[in-house]
């Protein structure tokens, strides 16, 4: 569902020009749990961005579900943004005035999903992610990291994405509280079809997912995964 | 929760930032109000002060002015002249006499002479039967009195009086319309006439209605209608046909003033210098309606100038307080507006959502500018108007008083004070809100939110998704 064809972005800062992403081409079916392993600095972050449509590649081609939204007017990529993907940052990104519930039921406002309808699925949502009832109504930032995490995924899983993006989702957590935000999104892929592409530099969590890529010098190689269980 | 809720929300996401900026909105939008408000009583209290100058001169003979001074009496033909000079709408020539009561102890000499020859005691130009309303007093005495002046011991009864003018036309001896309360104006105007106008109360005083007749010299005059001037003094006269009254006082072709009404309140003043040059200032006296009310127009124009572009600084000051807070928050908030953007909020959500926070911080600050606005109106327009007058105060002095005008009747000379100046007659400004004050102040407060908050919408729409990645 995922097709990348020879893209790269290139950055220029001050005289020289850096391409941490030059020439990456792979694809991913539906329902797929990958990995993105790479060093501090090697692109990853960049990569998702064009993947995402918050950047646009210099050249080359994205195209999730037959269409290249390489080519899409600002915006059709709005909307691309709303509807087909899912993102989670490794600083969760809430809107820190708005409850958790409230952050959840952001993109199906801007999606036109009636306040009752919002309501109702973000309720459901945060129950998926594992968040008690009484965490609903908190407000972000009142909330611990992993919970925080988990508000996130919900928020990403809001308008039922094709793809979910998840850059370093556990960079700022604990082991014990990382592994659990993977096990969550490993199930989600598994249970809804989605595919998500984790990026992440921790080789254990890394482990878990179905097709493992590692980043290095602006172009992406598979790694063959060893299944456990 | 909407993008509205979410929009007031973040207004007051730092309580004590928006706090300090609703102070700040409230006294800008509190001064530009307060100074619309100023404007707006300046103005309607001009409209009052231009309506009662009305657009009179009067012409004199130089030297002479009501029961004083001397000179040669005006003629019909300097009557045509000043009906000449550019700006004159109309000239009408007056020949106002004193009748003395054919029944009545009138000292003084009866003569045929012209009410503006004489000074000190009265002079009359012929008799009627008609008694004054006005009783002597102790200022008729002393008008009356041939001595040292001032002196109140008793003097002999007498009766005052009767003002009797002749006119051409339609208009008062000030130049305004009658107002007639039963009856009807002139439609004779001949020497033979034998139409009379007479005054309320001295109407009353002899038991006159429209049809009774009284007599003027030897002539049996008709009261035709019957006038109410509002003063004392003023209704205790009467008006004849001019010819007529030159024929009754053997004054013919001769005038004691001339009314001349201007075409327009603005050229008042180059209409007086004009008539003066052209009828000679050796020969002629030309007199405004009141000097006075003109500076005090001049000066209450100043204030309305002040007082709009202060409104419109103050509007300004608070959309550029609005531009700057919400060009700040935008600034502030770049990495969430990638947030929104990455999560699929288009533009105009994000502007909306922006242009209704900078509306929540107007519409706070316009509610305490209100009660700014509602302490402060009636202290700023008296403080305006004291500063811009005080320069011209002490103007010339004000012709015509209650109940007396040039020494002459009950009241004496200058009842009221003579030197009062232009601050007197602006008297008290009332500052009342009017709609169209209402109106114009929210139209300008609503341009200057939709201004100080369209810059910064329009900011968020070139924030980046991309820079929800920022410092990641
Ligand atoms: N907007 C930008 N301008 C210039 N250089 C950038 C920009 N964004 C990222 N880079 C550079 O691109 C390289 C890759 O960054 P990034 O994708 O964030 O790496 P990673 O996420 O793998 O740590 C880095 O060297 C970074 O400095
Ligand atoms: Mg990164």
């Amino acid at each position: 569902m995922l097709t990348v064809t020879n893209i790269v972005k290139k950055f220029n800062s001050g005289e020289r020009t850096i391409k941490p992403v030059n020439g990456i081409t792979f694809s991913v079916e539906q329902g797929t749990f990958a990995a993105i392993l790479g060093k501090s600095g090697s692109g990853k972050s960049t990569l998702l961005s064009l993947l995402g449509a918050l950047d646009k590649a210099t050249s080359g081609e994205v195209i999730v579900d037959g269409v290249n939204i390489s080519a899409l007017p600002d915006s059709k990529l709005t909307a691309y943004r709303r509807d087909d993907i899912g993102f989670v940052f490794q600083q969760y990104n809430l809107i820190p005035n708005l409850s958790a519930k409230e952050n959840v039921m952001l993109p199906m406002e801007f999606a036109g999903v009636s306040h009752a309808e919002r309501s109702k699925r973000a309720g459901a949502l945060l129950e998926q992610v594992e968040l008690t009832e009484e965490m609903h109504g908190r407000l972000a930032n009142r909330l611990s990291g992993g919970m925080q995490q988990r508000v996130a995924i919900a928020r990403a899983l809001a308008n039922e994405p094709k793809l979910i993006l998840a850059d370093e989702p556990t960079g700022n957590l604990d082991d014990e509280t990382g592994e659990l935000i993977i096990a969550l999104l490993r199930r989600l892929s598994h249970e809804k079809k989605t595919t998500i592409l984790v990026v992440t530099h921790d080789h254990a969590l890394a482990g878990q997912a179905d097709r493992k890529f590692r980043l290095a010098r602006g172009t992406l190689t598979e790694e063959a995964v060893r299944r456990q269980g | 929760m909407g993008v509205v809720s979410r929009s007031v929300g973040n207004a007051f996401r730092n309580k004590v930032r928006s706090g300090a900026v609703i102070v700040i909105l409230a006294v800008a939008i509190g001064l530009a109000l307060a100074m619309l408000v100023a404007n707006q009583a300046v103005a309607s209290k001009v409209d009052s002060l231009k309506a009662s100058i009305g657009n009179n001169l009067t012409i004199n003979p130089a030297g002479a002015r009501g029961g004083f001074g001397g000179g040669t009496p005006l003629t019909t033909a300097q009557l045509t002249k000043a009906a000449a000079v550019p700006h004159v709408a109309a000239a009408q020539g007056l020949l106002a006499v004193r009748l003395a009561t054919n029944n009545g102890t009138t000292t003084g000499s009866s003569g045929s002479s012209n009410d503006s020859g004489r000074a000190g005691r009265f002079g009359t130009a012929g008799t009627t039967s008609l008694q004054s309303a006005v009783a002597p007093g102790v200022l008729g005495a002393r008008n009356n009195s041939a001595g040292a002046s001032g002196g109140t011991a008793a003097t002999p009864s007498f009766s005052l009086p009767i003002q009797a003018t002749g006119i051409t036309g339609s208009l008062t001896a000030s130049g305004t319309a009658f107002n007639i309360t039963s009856g009807s104006g002139f439609s004779d105007f001949a020497g033979t006439s034998t139409q009379a106008l007479v005054g309320s109360t001295l109407a009353t005083k002899n038991g006159l209605k429209v049809g009774s007749t009284f007599t003027v010299q030897d002539r049996t005059m008709k009261v035709t209608g019957i006038f109410d001037a509002g003063t004392a003094f003023d209704n205790n006269a009467i008006y004849l046909p001019l010819a007529a009254t030159q024929t009754l006082t053997d004054q013919a072709g001769q005038l004691s003033s001339i009314s001349v009404v201007v075409d327009s309140i603005d050229n008042v003043s180059t209409t007086q210098t004009a008539l003066t040059d052209a009828l000679g200032s050796s020969t002629v006296d030309v007199t405004a309606g009141s000097t006075n009310l003109q500076s005090a127009v001049t000066s209450l124009g100043s204030v309305q100038n002040i007082s709009l572009i202060a409104f419109i600084a103050s509007l300004v000051t608070a959309g550029l307080i609005v531009l700057l807070i919400m060009i700040m928050v935008v600034r502030e908030r770049r990495r969430e507006i990638g947030v929104l953007k990455a999560i699929g909020a288009g533009n105009r959500t994000i502007g909306l959502q922006f242009v209704i926070e900078a509306l929540v911080l107007v519409a706070l600050g316009t509610v305490v500018g209100s009660i700014v606005a509602a302490f402060s109106s009636n202290p700023i327009v008296s403080a305006l108007v004291a500063s811009n007058t005080t320069s011209n105060a002490a103007g010339r002095p004000r012709q015509g008083a209650a109940n007396a005008v040039g020494g002459f009747g009950g009241g004496g000379f200058g009842g009221r004070g003579v030197f009062s100046g232009a601050n007197q007659l602006i008297g008290t400004i009332s500052t009342s809100v009017g709609w169209q004050t209402l109106v114009i102040g929210a139209v300008g407060i609503l341009a200057i939110a939709a201004i100080g908050a369209l810059v910064p919408a329009l900011l968020t729409a070139k924030v980046r998704p991309i820079e929800v990645l920022r410092g990641e």
